[in-house]
């Protein structure tokens, strides 16, 4: 073979591994100040997002009758409260966002906005009820934070913890001061957006009153992905709910946005106790 | 040879030892272990199609199907595909590493699910997909990579079935692409279906599962009933086009306009719910759900 084709092959392979990697690597080139949340980012997760319900879609889509829960792992006392449920009263009584709450938000039909509202705070708008949840990263509650609905959510970028090690002995290998030594094998990188929520006033985990507690703790995960029929881009959220005052184990949800190119079909409207969104 | 051909050589060798230093990472997450379902079963209703962006030939075929033929000498042992069954059966999971049988080195992971037993290897050693006209099976062939912490797979090969337990099909020439998360001792799988045949779209959906070594699946022996035991001999119980008579009971029940039950693309969106208010829901049946939500 000619050995300038036999380069010209060579480089060629090479460029497409190159942008095959290029294409992996995490979308860091964000705008920032050096050390932050928005420098570190993984992925972007701005822009407009739009609600695919393929999930619990009859849950989602219509206000389910009083009583029918039969995806929420309720406990006798959480379905004692459930039976309670009156949305005229909740409109009179203005809590007709309890449905609207950090632990149910995601899964009303929706758009979703992301902006980064400083270095370290992703913040999240829904059309429907008009909210607005803002993920801090770095920080933790203040003591005297006032329960709300969307409570306080604290937020880092997971998947970056480094591999266990061990030295002979058993224990994680150490330098001399005793720290932790991390050599590059074990490093591994951050690929989505965590969040903690607590300081919550209680609400409803399904539009027919499900309720959770003011001491419920919602963890959710967030990953960006394409899936390569459509190359459509997507927010894909798996939120987990402990509450043990009305659930007898955690409550596993899932919610999926595609990404849209502009703000088209953002709808807002305020909280509704009776209806969908 | 002449020094212009060393030097071209010596600059391929260079090329080519930097594209093997730069193969792709091994894992990244450790994904192998015991895991146990935390997945809600949904679609267990004869007319339910909500959420599935289900075209009219799919509707067609969803619509002929009779729930006695689950009792079918050929159906009582039928498996899910395996991407299938991690969804809408018992779905307790082992994953374990997958090595050559002669050289012993890792080439992938093992999936073994619960109910029917079924086992799929993901091969991560770069081998292709067999031709499109290889045999397909119930555990398809399945490919994958590491996209940082995330393990991708895509199936291909897999025999014809239903995406729910009622009915709606899912055409051999489907492929699935499944992306497995771990987030701790949470591990979320999201599967994209693409079936040119019975859905207009991706269908989008996902499960979790806890991390629990201690867990043990049981064997799962499944017997078959000789022909005409429990439907009579030689007959498969279906409804022909437009004579299923309880199509619409879903419908009803939950006061969901037909036309939304039956699914489809648009009413996977929010703007369908305005769409909804206009259009005609039966009367509500005073059947057990119903009397429960009074």
């Amino acid at each position: 073979m000619d050995s300038r084709r036999v380069v010209l092959i060579t480089a060629a392979a090479l460029l497409l591994l190159s942008a095959r990697f290029a294409a992996q690597r995490p979308a860091t080139a964000q705008a920032g100040a050096p050390g932050s949340a928005r420098t570190a980012a993984p992925d972007d997760y701005t822009g407009y997002w739009v609600s695919e319900v393929t999930e619990k879609w009859r849950f989602r889509m219509l206000v389910p009758d009083k009583n029918d829960y039969i995806q929420v792992p309720l406990n006798p006392e959480g379905r004692r409260v459930a039976a309670l449920w009156d949305p005229a009263k909740d409109e009179a009584g203005g809590e007709a966002c309890r449905s609207y709450g950090a632990a149910a938000l995601l899964q009303v039909p929706g758009r979703l906005h992301i902006t980064w509202q400083d270095d370290n705070t992703l913040r999240l708008d829904t059309d429907s009820g008009t909210q607005t949840r803002l993920f801090r990263f770095g920080g933790s509650p203040p003591a005297n934070e006032k329960p709300s609905w969307q409570g306080y959510s604290a937020a880092t970028w997971g998947g970056d913890e480094p591999r266990d090690r061990r030295d002979g002995q058993g224990g994680p290998v150490q330098d001399k001061e005793g720290r932790l030594v991390v050599d590059k094998a074990q490093q591994r990188t951050a690929d989505y957006l965590q969040v903690v929520t607590t300081r919550m006033r209680p609400g409803y985990l399904q539009k027919n009153g499900v309720p959770y507690s003011a001491n419920a703790v919602v963890e959710e995960y967030f990953d960006v992905f394409s899936d390569p029929y459509t190359k459509n881009t997507w927010l894909g959220v798996t939120t987990l709910v402990t509450d043990p005052q009305y659930l007898i184990e955690p409550l596993i949800m899932h919610a999926h946005f595609k990404k849209l190119p502009d703000a088209s079909g953002w709808d807002p409207t305020p909280c509704r106790a009776n209806e969908p969104r | 040879m002449g020094s212009d051909a060393m030097q071209s050589k010596r600059t391929a060798l260079i090329l080519v030892l930097l594209l093997v230093a730069s193969r792709p990472a091994r894992a990244q997450v450790d994904v192998t272990g015991e895991w146990s379902p935390r997945v809600y079963n949904t679609h267990m209703d004869i007319g339910d199609y909500t959420g599935i962006p289900i075209n009219e030939a799919g509707r067609l075929r969803a619509e002929s199907w009779h729930p006695d033929q689950l009792d079918l000498p050929e159906n009582l042992c039928r498996p899910h595909p395996i991407d299938i069954g991690l969804r809408v059966s018992v779905s307790q999971l082992r994953i374990t590493t997958e090595s050559d049988t002669e050289t012993r080195q890792p080439v992938g992971l093992r999936l073994h699910v619960a109910w029917q037993e079924p086992e799929q290897v993901i091969y991560m050693d770069g081998r292709p997909h067999p031709s499109a006209n290889a045999p397909h099976k119930w555990s398809g062939f399945s490919t994958g990579h590491w996209e940082r912490n995330t393990l991708v797979y895509t199936t291909t090969h897999l025999k014809e079935a239903y995406l729910t337990r009622t009915g709606v099909p899912k055409s051999e020439r489907s492929t699935v692409t499944t992306r497995v998360h771990r987030y701790g001792n949470l591990m979320t799988i999201v599967f994209i279906i693409n079936d040119p045949l019975y859905l207009t779209a991706p269908y989008i959906r996902a499960s979790s599962w806890i991390f629990d070594p201690t867990q043990i699946i049981p064997p799962f022996p499944c017997e078959i009933s000789p022909d005409g035991t429990i439907i009579g001999a030689g007959k498969v119980p279906s409804f022909m086009p437009g004579k299923n008579d309880i199509l619409a009971d879903f419908a009803t029940e939950y006061g969901i306009p037909l036309e939304a039950a039956l699914g489809g693309e648009e009413t996977l969106y929010p703007e369908y719910i305005k769409k909804m208010k206009t259009m005609k829901v039966a009367p509500r049946t005073s059947t057990e759900h119903y009397r429960r939500a009074q």
